[in-house]
């Protein structure tokens, strides 16, 4: 009445080697010449959504923050790496960023911004700076008329920050975006662009005494909360920020808003590279800490 | 016996749930699975908070295979010390690039006395004493150490008195003594011996909370007060005006890189403006002493490269 030991290392072997010829044709990387490569990949989706669901499920049995930020740091030096231009960089950081906000909805997160682009970014090459300004004006039309968020999930999108830098083409695709979705409920992306925290801090002055001029508010009135109001960013202050590709600082980001008490995350990966492993990492380290922030802003 | 029980519990519950129809079926269904699940995130955290612990364990064990560097200052001049020590400032001195400014958050009073802060901090006096003997060992000129609650400019008279006297902040500047000025919020003092330089050796602000959001906001105050008087036109408040009022009365440049001396990665509420282009180097309470974080920090700030958006 034993077991043939010998049938049941046969019967592993075969597992295993069905589990790896799946995993192998079923990657991302393109190895289509296998046979089965569609079926093994979209099994592996499956898989894939499956834990990612799971997992969501997991973390939302705790707090969940109700704003996050991120600087999407690193499409260049992952398209230098891969051998491509820097425009494809930041295609893939764009693709990644909706899958981003597609984990930020299912978690349940109200308020995500991303720094898209900085005031001193226009020091970049002229070809660069175009090209990044005919991604925005295709990628914010996008958003707002095609994209699963807006359409399923009610996703309201904002353009937050200096637009009398850009040219009218852009401007005009940034007030579509805002018009197509000022009437969603849903989650609030405020996309940076351009953007820089000092820009904003003299904007939210510059509109204090314009209010004070207008003899809409007293001087007396002036203090941190009349200006924090005026702020362009119009969401609560963040309760994550996450920088990617490995730099540690703040690159005049956000800075009225995450000097306070922002869990500050810096991440070594490249932005198209950030996963939602990173993210749950994340996660889970923030809601270790959520005791001691209350603590400390109590 | 027990057998029956169980068999008879078992029966009952199902009873119960058939009974309570289909769609508290799936409620109950739904409550298990997020019991579950909260238990999984409960071992999940648990095993965050352990592997934390232990890389933390790891990096002092690491650490302490190596220079003594409280020793450094701290103990008497031997010739084996007084060789490490010239070798230390021989290795900070080859670092290709250090801070003209560096800034140090210290945890505020509260969190000092509420949380477990470990080895690394002492009082707040005797952490300017070290952190002075440090910036003066590594040439930097300007240093602001920042406490939340404002506690180190109550402190300023019994700074000034420390660092005066101070034997670990000569040994730093190799035996003599050196011109520090110490400024607070609305003090000013030139602690110095002897000398006829009017720059001082080191700049140490004590900064706190007020020298941020509320300036930003007494700054909004003045101008609206300008604008209404019609001394300024509202469009001329631009960022450069703004960061012309704001600039240091000594022109010194924004904090270049900031140490933030605590477990948890918040900023507690620095001055915002000036923290535009500073690196962040976070070092938590298990470090094994103020000078290693420091020490650090200088370090990982020589390696970094600075693309000011390009």
């Amino acid at each position: 009445m034993g077991v043939d030991v010998r049938s049941w290392y046969a019967w592993v072997a075969v597992l295993a080697t069905l589990i790896t010829y799946i995993v192998v044709s079923g990657l991302r990387k393109p190895v289509s010449f296998l046979p089965l490569y569609t079926p093994c990949q979209q099994l592996l989706n499956y898989v894939s959504q499956t834990t990612r669901s799971i997992l969501v499920r997991i973390l939302r049995q705790g707090h969940i923050p109700a704003h996050i930020s991120f600087i999407m740091d690193g499409n260049r030096r992952y398209a230098r790496m891969r051998h491509r231009a820097a425009t494809s960089g930041h295609i893939s950081g764009f693709d990644n960023l909706t899958r981003v906000l597609d984990w930020c909805n299912a978690l349940g997160i109200t308020h995500v911004s991303v720094f898209a682009f900085a005031i001193n970014n226009f020091n970049r090459s002229p070809s660069e700076v175009e090209a990044l300004m005919d991604l925005a004006t295709n990628k914010l039309r996008e958003l707002a008329t095609k994209s699963k968020l807006v359409k399923q999930h009610n996703v309201r999108i904002c353009v937050v920050g200096n637009r009398s830098l850009l040219s009218k083409e852009v401007q005009e695709a940034a007030e579509f975006a805002e018009e197509e979705t000022k009437n969603n409920t849903g989650m609030r992306l405020n996309i940076c662009f351009p953007y820089s925290a000092t820009d904003e801090i003299s904007f939210a002055v510059q509109r204090v005494a314009q209010d004070v001029q207008a003899h809409e508010l007293r001087v007396d009135e002036v203090d941190e909360r009349v200006v924090a109001d005026r702020l362009r960013i119009k969401s609560p202050d963040p309760d994550i920020l996450v920088r990617t590709s490995g730099q540690v600082r703040f690159s005049n980001y956000m800075l009225w808003q995450s000097a306070k008490r922002t869990h500050i995350q810096f991440i070594d990966v490249f932005w198209p590279d950030f996963s939602f492993f990173h993210m749950f990492c994340i996660l889970i380290s923030w809601q270790l800490s959520y005791g001691q922030i209350r603590q400390r802003n109590a | 016996m027990a057998a029956v029980v169980w068999f008879i519990l078992s029966v009952l519950a199902v009873v119960l749930v058939r009974a309570s129809g289909y769609r508290s079926k799936w409620k109950v269904r739904q409550q298990l699975l997020d019991g579950a699940c909260a238990v999984v995130l409960r071992s999940v955290q648990l095993a965050f908070a352990v592997h934390r612990s232990f890389q933390a364990w790891v990096q002092n064990s690491l650490t302490q295979a190596g220079l003594d560097m409280q020793e450094l200052l701290q103990g008497d001049d031997t010739e084996a010390v007084l060789a490490k020590r010239q070798q230390l400032s021989d290795l900070l001195a080859s670092l290709p690039q250090r801070p003209e400014h560096l800034a140090v958050i210290l945890p505020e009073s509260k969190v000092r006395e509420n949380e477990a802060i470990g080895t690394m901090l002492a009082g707040e006096v005797d952490d300017v004493e070290v952190l002075c003997a440090w910036g003066l060992l590594a040439k930097i000129s300007h240093m602001s150490i920042y406490a939340r609650d404002g506690s180190l400019s109550r402190s300023f008279d019994s700074i000034a008195g420390r660092l005066r006297n101070s034997k670990m902040v000569a040994r730093a500047f190799d035996g003599r003594t050196p011109n520090i000025c110490l400024e607070a919020k609305s003090q000013v003092e030139h602690i110095c011996a002897h000398s006829d330089s009017s720059q001082p050796d080191i700049h140490i602000c004590l900064w706190s909370r007020d020298h941020g959001y509320p300036s930003i906001a007494k700054l909004a105050q003045e101008l609206a007060r300008e604008v209404q008087s019609g001394a300024l036109s509202p469009t001329a408040i631009t960022e450069a005006c703004v960061a012309t009022r704001l600039q240091d009365s000594r022109g010194c440049k924004h904090p270049e890189l900031v140490l933030l001396l605590d477990d948890l990665p918040c900023m507690s509420e620095f001055p915002p403006w000036q923290l535009q282009n500073s690196e962040l180097v976070q070092i938590g309470s298990g470090e094994r002493s103020l000078g290693d974080a420091v020490f650090r920090a200088l370090v990982r700030f020589a390696k970094i490269e600075m693309r000011w958006g390009k």
